[in-house]
């Protein structure tokens, strides 16, 4: 009886199954889960399906502002949102930026987020939007910022047994958001990404950058964040990259040595940061 | 080994059932199973896109898909778009415009397309390029698999 694919119709149901099979592995799309089956990196002997969970699929407006993702809403369906308006605009661009249209078909947001790969598009783009991950567990839900929730290299804030149920989004503000992302070819994780989004407050500007592809999670600084925000100089954009690039810790391999992902941070942090102080001032 | 799970799904029209073991996936049931070859297993980890296949109507990835995990679900292959007026003009367009040489690639190019065209009846160089990313080919150089998308989009819509 602890073999094989279960289908809760249920959150507590998942919740009490995960509690029963400790060696079962949730499943959503399947996209990333079903690649390491295949590359045997993962076996699991048990399956808990989440696909009859209608609680999951839903992208739902949040009274106070903001929206409530839940964690089944598909890649095609939150790159296609168009409710995500001024900074959260960030979120629909990584999302219309994954692999390809057959796999965000497949793929949900849920299913990337609990697999942290570093290289995936919605880790910078979360911690950016300043968006708060929803787990639930048997004692009950609790929202964690993304910036804490992810720890290390495809490890989270998570316990055993527990789900992450929704990812929440703060009400949008004026101004944008944008992800830029550097691959060998289209659909390839990021050899580095940048998510940035940029308040317009009067005549400043109030921006979070976050680096993605550069170590085993987001990279986001407090300093270079300030340098960023008010009424920033060249300079500050410069001092700003160069943190970033210091307390990179990226890592070679296929998409790039550390040494030339180092390069791309302040280069492409630049790019991203021009463009967007250029969209938020027309967008005032 | 571990234990097998009942699966009843629909192929191309037809009920079929099959025990599987849960990490089978819906490309190996396919291909090893019920002898549908159309699908191609290339990369196995879902970027290659030759497996591309419909199931309840969206194009998926079959090697990212556990057959287990499709249970009364309907799956399209190639070999059961034969009425399909969409698949025909692609065929036809492919044919003409040189879009395949080998041919490893072209069932999932098809139903790639075939999905593409669904959503946009008349897509740019560009979206068609977008709308195609996923699927890889080693022969072509692309541009002529544009031309024939593009091709068979002005004609089903003529």
């Amino acid at each position: 009886m602890d073999t094989g694919l279960f289908r809760p119709a249920s959150v507590a149901e998942a919740l009490a199954l995960l509690a029963r099979l400790p060696d079962a592995k949730l499943i959503s799309g399947g996209a990333s889960l079903v690649a390491m089956i295949n590359a045997r990196l993962a076996e699991p002997a048990a399956l808990v399906s989440l696909a009859g969970i209608e609680e999951l699929k839903e992208i739902a407006e949040a009274p106070g502002g903001g929206f409530r993702i839940g964690a089944m809403a598909r890649h095609r369906d939150l790159a296609a949102e168009s409710r995500f308006s001024g900074t959260l605009a960030v979120l629909q661009m990584a999302a219309a930026q994954i692999a390809n249209a057959t796999v965000r078909n497949m793929g949900t947001i849920g299913g990337a987020v609990a697999h942290a790969d570093p290289g995936l598009d919605y880790p910078p783009a979360l911690v950016a939007a300043d968006a708060r991950i929803e787990i639930a567990a048997a004692a009950g839900r609790r929202r964690m910022a993304a910036a804490e929730f992810f720890v290390d290299w495809f490890t989270t804030a998570l316990q055993p047994g527990e789900m992450v149920s929704a990812v929440h989004l703060p009400a949008a503000r004026p101004g944008i958001g944008l992800y830029h992302k550097f691959a060998r070819v289209s659909g390839d994780y990021a050899t580095v990404s940048v998510a940035l989004t940029m308040v317009r407050e009067g005549s400043a500007i109030s921006t979070r950058a976050a680096i993605g592809g550069c170590g085993p999670t987001p990279l986001m600084l407090a300093e270079a964040n300030r340098l960023l925000s008010g009424d920033p100089t060249a300079e500050d954009l410069r001092r700003a990259g160069n943190l970033l690039q210091a307390a990179a810790d990226p890592v070679d391999d296929v998409r790039g040595s550390a040494e030339y992902r180092l390069m791309l941070i302040p280069r492409m942090l630049a790019r991203a940061f021009d463009e967007a102080r250029l969209h938020a001032g027309a967008a005032r | 080994m571990s234990d097998t799970l009942h699966v009843t799904i629909k192929v191309n029209e037809r009920s079929v059932a099959f025990d599987v073991p849960l990490t089978e996936t819906l490309l190996t049931s396919l291909r090893d199973r019920l002898q549908l070859t159309g699908a191609k297993r290339g990369c196995n980890q879902g970027v290659c896109g030759a497996c591309t296949v419909m199931l309840d109507g969206v194009a998926v990835r079959a090697c990212l898909s556990l057959t287990a995990n499709c249970e009364g679900q309907s799956v399209l292959t190639i070999e059961g778009t034969g009425a399909d007026r969409a698949i025909a003009a692609l065929q036809d367009a492919f044919i003409e415009a040189g879009a395949l040489q080998c041919g490893f690639c072209t069932p999932g190019q098809l139903i790639a397309a075939r999905a593409l065209l669904e959503q946009n009846s008349d897509p740019s160089v560009e979206e068609v390029q977008k709308g195609m990313s996923g699927n890889l080919c080693r022969c072509t150089g692309y541009n002529k698999i544009i031309d024939a998308v593009r091709t068979a989009a002005g004609k089903l819509h003529a």
